[in-house]
């Protein structure tokens, strides 16, 4: 593992990943990339010793990132952590992180996202409920019109908190949700010309696997060619580029690239 | 070389782009110029001091990306001079890296751009001699040598 190691976390997920560099106690760091959120972690000795994902620092970044499902890692052998944040052993991260996965897929269930409206349910299913202080800062400032992330904002809590708390509140049957009062997102499609266009250009300058390096770059940022937004054409270009060795080559792909997303911006 | 440089204006979102020689001195700019020419000339003289200080402690680097609130500031290196973009929130940053990344290409394969930034050419280690930097600056630069020598 000297040279590093990188790879794709479906193939690959970072659970079997951080056993594997505990196994081989290897020292170094480990970069992790699902769509737009970026994780770092540090193992010494095959010990995951810090770790950061996002706003996380120390185990809360472990779990964050042991629930990524795509995405691409990177490791370098060698590097040491800038400080201590994991205490935990493997065993109990991997378990905490275990939880963490299956209580999203449960709240998930019930709440598919933060655009999600509660509202005051007309009547109760009971002569008696009880709730948390929590649950009620919650239920107290529910309007009917803010979405539960704009509850957790408005708390300067979480969004997976907030999520809970909903959670919870659903389940007492306090509270309905519905998803009427958000406006539907528009996601304007980067769409096939811009593939054939891209693919064109990864032929001329890294040959024949132009098919399956594209598809790779858009698996690692978390993307599928129906799914790739228009705001996003740039960053896998990019991301091709970065691959291209030959300056020469990786300068005439950046300018056919620039070209198209010129075109797209007409 | 100006030419390039106004090309960065078309990207939306971009304030404009300048080139400063290593003494952190402003030699090219987009027009209308996107900062008052002693800011440039700040942004130069501070980020050159920062790549100075970056190399001396073994991570010399090519290319700086400053987020700040409301704006992200791009440097690359190019040898004999800096160049900077400034972006608005909102710039498609993935855009900009690699249109300096082609201009910068582009320049490094220009005879004509050569003979101009060969023309500017100083050291940027001028930045952290005395009386070029103040007392503090230049402790903390004894600093970062010291620590990596």
């Amino acid at each position: 593992m000297a040279d590093g190691l990188s790879g794709n976390l479906v193939q690959l997920p970072l659970r079997h990943l951080l056993k594997m560099l505990a196994a081989g106690e290897q020292t170094g760091r480990l970069e992790l990339r699902s769509g737009l959120e970026l994780a770092d972690l540090f193992v010494r000795a095959g010990i995951v010793v810090h770790a950061t994902a996002d706003a996380a620092i120390g185990e809360a970044a472990v779990s964050t990132a042991l629930g990524w499902m795509s995405g691409s890692f990177r490791f370098e052998p060698g590097l040491l952590p800038p400080e201590i944040s994991v205490t935990a052993p493997l065993e109990q991260l991997l378990a905490e992180g275990s939880r963490q996965v299956s209580e999203r897929e449960l709240l998930r269930r019930v709440i598919p996202s933060p655009d999600v409206v509660p509202r005051l349910a007309p009547t109760l299913p009971g002569e008696s409920i009880s709730i948390s202080a929590a649950e009620w800062e919650v239920l107290a400032q529910i309007t009917g019109e803010a979405t539960v992330g704009q509850l957790a904002r408005n708390l300067g809590r979480s969004d997976l908190d907030a999520v809970r708390a909903v959670y919870s509140l659903k389940m007492a049957g306090l509270i309905e949700l519905s998803m009427t009062a958000v406006a539907p997102v528009t996601v304007v499609l980067a769409g096939e010309p811009f593939f054939h266009a891209l693919q064109a250009a990864v032929a001329a300058a890294m040959g024949p696997l132009a098919e399956i390096i594209v598809d790779d770059a858009l698996s690692d940022l978390g993307f599928t060619r129906a799914t790739l937004p228009r705001t996003e054409m740039s960053a896998i270009a990019e991301r091709i580029s970065s691959e291209i060795r030959e300056p020469g080559k990786r300068s005439r792909f950046q300018q056919a690239m620039l070209a198209e997303l010129r075109s797209h911006a007409a | 070389m100006e030419r390039e440089l106004q090309q960065f204006c078309d990207i939306p979102h971009v304030g404009g782009a300048f080139v400063c020689d290593n003494r952190g001195e402003v030699i090219l700019s987009s027009h209308p110029a996107v900062l008052a020419t002693v800011a440039m000339n700040a942004i130069g003289r501070e980020v050159g001091r920062s790549l100075l200080a970056l190399e001396a402690s073994g991570h010399g680097g090519l290319r700086l990306d400053y987020a700040f609130d409301s704006w992200t500031l791009f440097a690359r290196e190019l040898g004999e001079a800096l160049v900077f973009v400034v972006c608005e929130a909102g710039v498609d940053v993935a855009r900009v890296r690699m249109t300096m990344e082609v201009t910068m290409n582009a320049w490094q394969n220009d005879s004509r751009a050569q003979k101009r930034l060969a023309g500017w050419r100083v050291e940027r280690k001028q930045l952290v001699i005395p009386p070029a930097i103040d007392q503090n600056g230049y402790l903390a630069w004894n600093f970062v040598q010291s620590e990596n020598a």
